[in-house]
């Protein structure tokens, strides 16, 4: 693994992707998550499907031959849609095995035993709107019936600070295991009041997990720090912040590019 | 003959070095069998392949007619064809070094390109039909016992049928007006000009090459059950040959560890977990369906990272380069019906308009041997960058291996096939990657030796 040092913020480390059987010259080389050394936070395996799977999100004007596509708004967008459905499957189901098991032995049709293992708890997702709400559909295709809360966060104009507008939670939140939901992971601002409407609620730290597809290391130092328990499933950590305080490079608006754009 | 040696010469293109470390796997149709059966025209020769055919009711038994293999005609002999002033009863009217490479290819167990020719238009047409892994062939023509190079390749009875001339000439003239557009003036002048001298000098010669010779065609029973019998015999034979050989292929497996190219899934809480509902006897359909789709799309994903991918340097909405990676090139997949099918589902999550082949192999309840039924594969397959093979469970590794050569022979390079599976015994990976070592193997599952197909009758319902 050659990893480049970090001074400056656009490169990425970067590493040979692929599988183990092949050798590194076999293996095309891709910039790969940036390390964080927090204990709370898992980072998906940096396989190549999950790198090209990025590179299709992040860019989308670039066909795989690197030349410029020629197509209308919605037909990217609609891949835009497919990709990063894709990743938030693998991050939901990343997620999902963080929570409680006890073992579970059943028979199966050709009448052997298998020692399987039961989830307990409870669970529920929790979106922040508007970009939490792509994630969704993921969700729901892992966990079929499960009940979703939502909470919307605005930036306040006059004071540039996140104000909460909006929530409606599920009635025995405090009893259950949160998913919370949002694809961008930058500063972290509104994720923050998030989770403290939750444990306004009832809700433990330890017993929410989010779950976001790029995240900053300064998000994810900010999160380690005020909720040390609180656990975080990301897809890719980026190189770092631009002085608007987006991710480098990210993706843009995320609401935007799956809703509107 | 020994059809060992040809399915060799098969894998030449393989250095010699990897040759040695390379187990060996024969598929049943790299063992063809070849039937002659000659006769006057008219003699009833292919009434007899059919009735053979029909009453050995299998797959694998092809006729091949050596009409087809008539020579394209110049425009004079075209003329004097339409003339009925052409030979057609010669040994020289017939394309025997063509038929030699379909049959040589047949029995290099690759597919072959039958020419069609058109009787109306003495000549032959465009398109060509595509055989493939038939057990036995059923060779069938006046001369079919005529070219020693033919000869050489048969190892099965050569049967000559013989009609009296009457019989002949009578039926061979209701054939040609019915059929094949003449006249019966045509006939009877074809028949005295070309056939019945043609007959005396090079047909009845024949019969001193021919095991059995079959008088009154179709009505004589006794010499049809001796041929279909001996057919008969002769796949038992081979079948228990292909399972001989699938059971050597096992030598070593406990001693050995599995190929690095066999990934098994990571066993997370939440695979597990999904492993429970799916495996439970007790979960209801629904759940079973929803859980197996939700397996089978993990199960792909993870495919897909074994397949070839490039460098790609975007440009990110802040104006920042990335580099990532995209696939080389079209990933397709292949379903081995009928368990590969019940990934259809996760696969369309994954590859929407992935483009999918399907070939069918099921065990013989009799014998146990897997056995090739049906093929479909996209035409430019070879040509694709990554190839998934799926099917639902592996035991014995019999229908992979199977499933595995079928992609090969259509020219699928080995280390771009990944087979995918939902559950496997070490026995059939080991087998499997033996054979073919660089593949490469997604495994859900793994399951002690020989477990029974149940994925397949849970997820379809029946």
């Amino acid at each position: 693994m050659a990893s480049a040092p970090g001074n400056r913020p656009h490169v990425g480390p970067t590493q040979c992707v692929g599988p183990d059987y092949r050798s590194e010259s076999q293996k095309p080389i891709a910039t790969v998550s940036t390390e964080v050394k927090y204990e709370t936070v898992t980072t998906l395996p940096q396989t190549p499907q999950l790198i090209a799977l990025l590179t299709f999100t992040v860019s989308l004007t670039y066909d795989d031959c690197g030349y410029r596509k020629i197509r209308d708004r919605n037909t990217e967008r609609a891949d835009f849609i497919f990709y990063s459905n894709r990743i938030i499957r693998l991050l939901v189901e990343e997620g999902l095995n963080h929570l409680p098991i006890v073992e579970h032995t059943v028979t199966t049709p050709v009448g052997r035993n298998y020692a399987g293992l039961m989830f307990q708890g409870k669970i529920c997702g929790v979106s922040i709107m508007r970009a939490g709400e792509a994630m969704e559909q993921g969700l729901r295709d892992c966990c079929r019936s499960v009940r979703i809360g939502k909470i919307l966060i605005q930036r306040d104009e006059e004071t540039a600070q996140p104000k909460l507008f909006y929530d409606k939670l599920p009635e025995d939140i405090a009893e259950r295991w949160v998913l919370l939901l949002d694809p961008m992971f930058a500063t972290g601002g509104s994720a923050i009041m998030a989770v403290e409407v939750l444990k306004s609620r009832g809700v433990p730290e330890e017993r929410i997990l989010f779950l976001n597809l790029i995240a900053s290391p300064e998000g994810i130092g900010n999160f380690a720090t005020k909720f040390p328990k609180l656990r975080v499933v990301t897809a890719f950590v980026d190189q770092g912040l631009d002085s608007k305080n987006y991710i480098v490079p990210g993706l843009g608006d995320f609401g935007d590019r799956f809703y509107t754009m | 003959m020994n059809a060992g040696s040809h399915s060799l010469a098969h894998m030449a293109d393989k250095s010699a070095a990897t040759m040695t470390k390379r187990a060996h796997y024969s598929p049943p149709w790299a063992d063809l069998s070849i039937i002659g059966v000659a006769g006057s025209s008219g003699s009833g020769k292919s009434t007899l392949s059919h009735a053979i055919v029909n009453k050995l009711n299998l797959p694998w038994v092809v006729i091949l007619s050596m009409d087809s293999y008539y020579k394209p005609l110049d425009p004079e002999a075209s003329k004097k064809a339409f003339m009925n002033e052409y030979d057609f009863d010669s040994p020289d009217a017939i394309d025997f070094d063509a038929l030699l490479q379909t049959l040589q290819d047949l029995k290099a167990g690759k597919r072959a390109e039958v020419p069609v020719y058109s009787f109306e238009k003495h000549q032959r047409m465009e398109e060509t039909t595509i055989i493939y892994s038939p057990h036995v062939l059923i060779l069938e023509g006046i001369f079919a016992l005529y070219d020693p190079r033919v000869m050489d390749l048969m190892d099965m009875r050569q049967i000559y049928c013989e009609a009296d001339a009457d019989t002949c000439l009578s039926r061979r003239i209701l054939r040609d007006v019915r059929d094949r557009g003449r006249t019966v003036e045509g006939c009877i002048k074809q028949w005295f000009g070309f056939v019945k001298p043609n007959y005396e000098k090079y047909v009845v010669p024949q019969r001193n090459h021919a095991d059995i010779i079959v008088p009154r065609g179709i009505e004589n029973r006794v010499a049809m059950t001796m041929v279909t019998q001996y057919i008969e015999r002769k796949l038992l034979e081979k079948s228990s040959h292909h399972r001989a050989a699938l059971k050597s292929l096992e030598a070593g497996f406990e001693s050995e560890p599995l190929s690095k190219r066999v990934v098994i899934l990571k066993e997370t809480s939440q695979l597990c977990g999904m492993n429970t509902l799916i495996q439970d006897i007790d979960t209801s359909s629904e759940d079973f369906i929803f859980y197996f789709d939700r397996f089978s799309c993990l199960l792909i994903e993870q495919a897909l990272n074994n397949v070839h991918f490039k460098e790609l340097t975007v440009e990110t909405s802040t104006g920042i380069p990335y580099h990532g990676l995209t696939p080389k090139g079209e990933v397709s997949a292949v379903l081995v019906l009928r368990g590969g099918a019940t990934f259809e589902a996760g696969l369309r999550r994954v590859i929407p308009d992935c483009r999918t082949g399907r070939l069918l192999i099921q065990n013989n309840v009799r014998t146990g041997e897997p056995e090739l039924h049906y093929l479909k594969l996209p035409k430019d397959i070879s040509k694709h960058e990554s190839v998934l093979l799926l099917d639902s469970q592996m035991s014995s590794g019999g229908s992979g291996l199977m499933a595995v050569q079928v992609l090969v022979d259509h020219g699928v390079p080995q280390d771009r096939i990944v087979f995918a599976t939902y559950s496997a015994g070490r026995v059939g990976l080991h087998r499997l990657t033996k054979v073919f070592p660089e593949i490469a193997v997604v495994v859900g599952n793994m399951v002690s030796d020989i477990e029974e197909r149940w994925v397949e009758s849970r997820y379809f319902r029946c």
